[in-house]
């Protein structure tokens, strides 16, 4: 995550905008419900005034009254949890939108699995508390102190003038300390991240610390970084905390003001001809709605830090659902297998160093090619490349007439077997018939027989694997490919983790399946390696 | 989850304790202060209602009355209330999270090394997954709780005091105000109990779920992909998330349902002084009516601690997970004598051995083992003619410099990467070490030199230079014996005659031993005795055979 000032923040607020866009209707009825709160928060504070009011007339008179107040107070109990059910149901169906349409860019190759993972869970979540809290408060924050002065103006003009003229600097000062605080609590919010980024790097570096024996020598790392943030933070938090502090006592000072002025015009001890004669229950309904006309600013500043986080997210967000796909051209799939040719082929992801440069290849039609190479060396790479899940970064690839520099969609052509095929809850029949899902029975039974099964296809199958072995899981995998009609078979590591005996079981397999298609095989096994006619090593 | 370790929990909160002890400075102001925040928030209301109920009285009784009326003690009150409550606030906040960041600046490299120090297996489990992820979030859990402390104290305080001034009023309304707030935290507590802590719970477990099961379609996507089941995966996740969604959504809602128990017990505190204050003063019974509804309000500091408990507390059910002692062996140092006793051989540097076999043979689980970065099995190796598996793992690892097949680098700079290696190495000795893996041009033509960071587990460099620093970090360590992992693989046949031909003066240099794990010519052609490895036994022991065939020329 990089820096960034506060101004750059505006397109994050437009793009989370349009975002919400579609649930505008339930968010006003979250925030209708936020501010109709002002509706019993007048009652309780005339209930209060109207039961004090009536007691020097004996409690009996105040009876009234405080049943007033008891009810509103209620209804404020039932508003409250009804804006929050409403709030929370306008997140979920927020947060619920966009995790589709995230999870629609997801395994495209567009980001890596590990980011693409952070924004469909914390980056998705991250929207909870903007949309539920900060949306709805920082309507409120608007509307209700004018509807509460307006109320106040009713019973004594003079102090809802007072009000206003303390809700200016109120104002002021909230959007200077506001912004400041903004600021500052977004440095500590990064500084807070980087430490729990360094955290998690030294845990997933574990391997090469207990190799090294390093376990002190970075435990001291993670320890300076976390003083160096204690220190740091400390000194953010006081500017944070002072300038809450300071629209607290903006509001005590307020309240203040009108407590004097209360008082002083019922002694009638004023300096100055007093503006509005006040009774007692006039005098204690104005205090006792003076400090409610402050608590929803200072509710949209704790809420602040909501806003934040949802914009953080934001970045990542749109780069995943924002690039809507474009309908790719579709060719005509060929009815024989297809010559494949790579030339000066690059494939370099977003922000690395390339993962291959100036890869050649030709492949005549029907044969079948092992790339061979350890982990990283870009053999998966090149079998993504057909399906459009990694970039072609440079060069061109030749697939019977069509180019992958065009971005065709491929997929009808290639049948695709790796080393966890998809296991879906259900039946085994069901399971391989996801590679075609009209398929005629028979044909299934015998893709089945073909990949090796034996017995029963319609056992059922949990959604973990149960009850297939490692090898039967491969064996699925192919099976799919042997019911799909397609002329190019693509196979990541068909038998990575496999014993030596279930590998030797599975090569005849693999050799069936690759028959009549134009087959690439990516592996590190020798094995497998010598299915093939061309052995390419990376 | 796995079973609950009880041991690792007890470890943690022992840790937490300390923490709390050593802090106790800090959690005392910051209670203190709490409690000034409450009390004075209570009193404030209470003495402005009958600073203005009594006022009212005054002025109705005529300007004799009003002009004899002490109306500056009171004033003087609430002004020293108002300011006592901000500042109070202002501290409380500052020193409870001084003592938070404090707190968690001891504990984090606690629980970095009761993990890394833990079983080899449940730490390398960790490292790959998105358990450590969770870590994160769990220890800033733990922060929050520390923040957290001082809430009971506020809450006591203010309770005190609106009790206390309710006295004045009556002992029967003190008793309705207490038993009012009583009732209201206990029906807090049961709705946390019995909503918000399963509700958070089931938010934990289905973003668990989410992710776990994210991570398995991502493994597939080329299969989505090429069968056009992309929408299926979607779906599936779809429903997954709008699992999480829902307890979210209940967690929110739990929160609502303890605003309206604190609603309910304002108002039940309000009848209760309205029925036991008849024969007060009207000022007093003022003062009793705001006392009883801050004083409700004043537990409402609590309600946000009974929210977050359910968290906290697993949290600390998981961290404290991982806290597992490892089984404990005597400190010991041993001879740099290997011995493997199913192919009848002991190495000593300067000796050098390859290991072959075909993929998935066994070979770098072998080599893993004997370094104790996987559970030895008992007999299968030895060292200094002690059982490996008996062998405490700093013994074992301490007479080794690794280098994988995929190193795994720190997000960091280069000189960060070496150092781990030997922290005391000076910039020579890296430039040295560079130079022998062949990495020495091309970080000496980066911008910042050794001072380049890398990014995450090195993603700014290339496959094969990631795997030459691997190798130039191994050479950095002076252990006993160098352990590469197909050290020249990806390389072309200038660069890895290169690197091997500055290996053999290295090791020439240093007399240190070699085991070298490689399918290729060219590095084996540096040992003189090859073991081949064949396989794994049903029972997970590796099968070999040695070849004494000197093959150097």
């Amino acid at each position: 995550m990089t820096a960034q000032p506060i101004d750059a923040a505006a397109p994050q607020a437009q793009w989370l905008k349009a975002a919400l866009a579609p649930r505008r209707r339930l968010m006003a009825l979250a925030s209708g419900l936020v501010i109709a709160d002002a509706i019993p928060a007048v009652g309780f504070a005339a209930g209060l005034a109207l039961a004090v009011g009536a007691l020097p007339q004996g409690i009996s008179h105040a009876v009234p009254g405080a049943l007033l107040a008891v009810g509103s107070l209620l209804a404020r109990g039932v508003l409250a949890q009804c804006a929050t059910a409403v709030g929370a149901r306008a997140a979920r169906a927020v947060k619920g939108d966009l995790r589709r349409q995230v999870l629609n860019g997801a395994f495209s190759g567009r980001l890596s699995d590990a980011e693409t993972m952070t924004a469909t869970v914390e980056g998705v979540e991250a929207l909870d508390g903007h949309v539920s809290r900060f949306l709805p408060a920082r309507l409120a924050a608007g509307v209700t102190p004018l509807l509460l002065i307006a109320a106040a103006a009713v019973v004594s003009p003079f102090t809802a003038g007072i009000l206003i003229f303390t809700l200016a600097p109120f104002v002021i000062g909230m959007a200077l300390t506001g912004m400041a605080a903004g600021a500052e609590s977004r440095r500590q919010f990064q500084a807070l991240e980087r430490l729990s980024g360094l955290f998690l790097d030294r845990i997933r570096a574990l391997p090469a610390i207990l190799a090294f024996q390093a376990e002190t020598q970075q435990a001291a790392v993670i320890a300076r970084a976390s003083e160096n943030l204690a220190v740091r933070t400390g000194k953010v938090l006081k500017i944070a905390f002072l300038s809450s502090a300071i629209l607290e006592f903006f509001s005590a000072l307020a309240v203040a003001l009108v407590a004097v002025y209360c008082g002083f015009n019922l002694l009638k001890l004023l300096p100055f001809p007093a503006p509005d004669q006040l009774s007692l229950t006039r005098a204690f309904f104005l205090l006792a709605l003076a400090p409610e006309v402050y608590v929803p600013m200072r509710r949209l500043s704790a809420a602040y830090h909501d806003r934040q986080a949802a914009e953080a997210a934001v970045p990542s967000l749109a780069r995943l659902s924002d690039a809507a796909e474009a309908a790719p051209v579709r060719p005509p799939v060929p009815t024989t297998a297809p010559v494949i040719a790579f030339r000066d082929v690059e494939i370099t992801y977003e922000a690395g160093a390339p993962v291959l440069t100036g890869f050649n290849l030709q492949i005549a039609p029907g044969a079948t090619v092992a790339l061979l190479g350890t982990s990283g060396s870009g053999k998966s790479s090149l079998l993504h490349l057909f399906l459009g899940l990694s970039p072609l970064s440079g060069g061109e690839v030749e697939v019977h007439d069509v180019r992958l520099s065009d971005h065709p969609d491929l997929t009808a052509w290639i049948a695709w077997a790796g080393q966890a095929p998809v296991v879906v809850p259900g039946t085994l029949a069901e399971n391989i018939a996801l590679a075609w899902r009209a398929a005629p029975a028979h044909r299934i039974m015998e893709a089945a027989t073909r990949a090796g099964f034996t017995g029963d296809l319609n056992r059922i199958i949990d959604e973990r694997g149960g009850g297939l072995s490692g090898g039967e899981r491969r064996r699925l995998g192919l099976a799919r490919a042997f019911l799909k009609p397609a002329p190019i078979l693509l196979l990541d590591e068909p038998t990575a983790n496999l014993d030596a005996a279930s590998e030797a079981a599975l090569l005849p397999v693999i050799r069936a399946a690759a028959e009549g298609r134009t087959t690439l095989i990516a592996t590190h096994s020798e094995a497998v390696a010598e299915l093939a006619d061309v052995v390419v090593r990376l | 989850m796995s079973v609950l370790n009880a041991s690792g929990v007890a470890r943690l909160k022992t840790l937490i304790r300390a923490q709390e002890r050593r802090q106790g400075m800090r959690l005392l102001a910051a209670s203190v202060c709490a409690a000034l925040v409450y009390a004075a928030a209570v009193l404030l209301l209470g003495v402005s209602g009958w600073f203005i109920t009594a006022s009212a009285l005054a002025g109705l009784a005529g300007p004799l009355v009003a002009h004899s009326f002490n109306f500056m003690v009171p004033s003087a009150l609430i002004r020293f209330l108002a300011i006592a409550r901000t500042g109070g606030r202002y501290g409380e906040r500052i020193t409870g999270h001084d003592a938070a960041l404090k707190a968690l600046a001891a504990l984090r490299p606690q629980l970095f090394e009761g993990v890394a120090r833990g079983p080899v297996t449940r730490a390398l489990t960790l490292a790959g997954g998105e358990a450590s992820s969770r870590m994160v979030q769990d220890v800033d859990a733990i922060q929050n709780r520390f923040v957290r402390l001082s809430a009971p104290w506020g809450a006591a305080a203010g309770m005190v005091a609106g009790i206390g001034l309710a006295l004045l009023t009556g002992w029967t309304t003190a008793l309705a105000i207490a038993a009012a707030s009583a009732l209201g935290m206990l029906a807090a507590a049961l709705v946390a109990q019995g909503l918000a802590v399963p509700a958070g719970r089931a938010v934990q477990a289905a973003s668990g779920d989410l992710k776990t099961e994210f991570a398995a379609l991502a493994a597939a996507a080329p299969e989505l992909q090429a069968y056009g089941i992309k929408p299926w995966a979607v779906d599936r996740l779809t429903e997954r998330g709008a699992v999480l969604e829902r307890a979210t959504q209940s967690l929110a809602s739990a929160g609502g349902w303890i605003m309206l128990t604190q609603s309910g017990a304002i108002a039940l505190a309000i009848v209760g002084v309205m029925a036991t204050a008849a024969t007060a003063s009207p000022p007093l019974i003022a003062l009793a009516i705001l006392a009883a509804v801050t004083t409700v309000e004043s537990a409402g500091a609590l309600l946000t601690a009974f929210r977050h408990n359910g968290a906290v507390k697993a949290a600390i059910e998981r961290l404290g997970d991982l806290l597992e002692a490892s089984p404990q062996a005597a400190a010991q140092t041993v001879a740099p004598i290997i011995g493997l006793p199913a192919a009848d051989l002991s190495l000593t540097p300067p000796q050098r051995l390859a290991v072959t076999g075909p993929s998935g043979a066994g070979k770098t689980t072998l080599i893993e083992r004997l370094m104790h970065l996987r559970s030895p099995l008992p007999g299968e190796t030895t060292m200094g003619e002690v059982d490996v598996a008996g062998l405490s793992p700093d013994a074992a690892r301490a007479l080794f410099a690794y280098a994988p097949q995929q190193a795994v680098l720190l997000a960091g700079t280069v000189r960060e990467n070496l150092k781990l290696a030997l922290p005391t190495a000076d910039d020579a000795a890296l430039w040295a070490a560079l130079e022998d893996a062949d990495l020495a041009d091309r970080i000496r033509t980066a911008p910042s030199g050794l001072n380049a960071s890398l990014g995450e587990n090195g993603a700014r460099l290339s496959g094969g230079e990631r795997r030459r620093l691997g190798l130039a970090r191994a050479y950095l360590r002076p252990a006993p014996w160098l352990v590469l992992d197909e050290p020249t693989e990806g390389l072309d046949a200038a660069t890895e005659a290169r690197v091997l031909q500055r290996l053999a003066a290295r090791l020439e240099r240093t007399g240190q031993g070699l085991i070298l794990v490689s399918h290729r010519p060219a590095p084996l052609a540096l040992c003189d005795q090859r073991l081949t490895v064949t396989g794994l036994s049903a029972s997970g022991v590796v099968l070999m055979s040695l070849h004494k065939a000197r093959s150097a020329a």
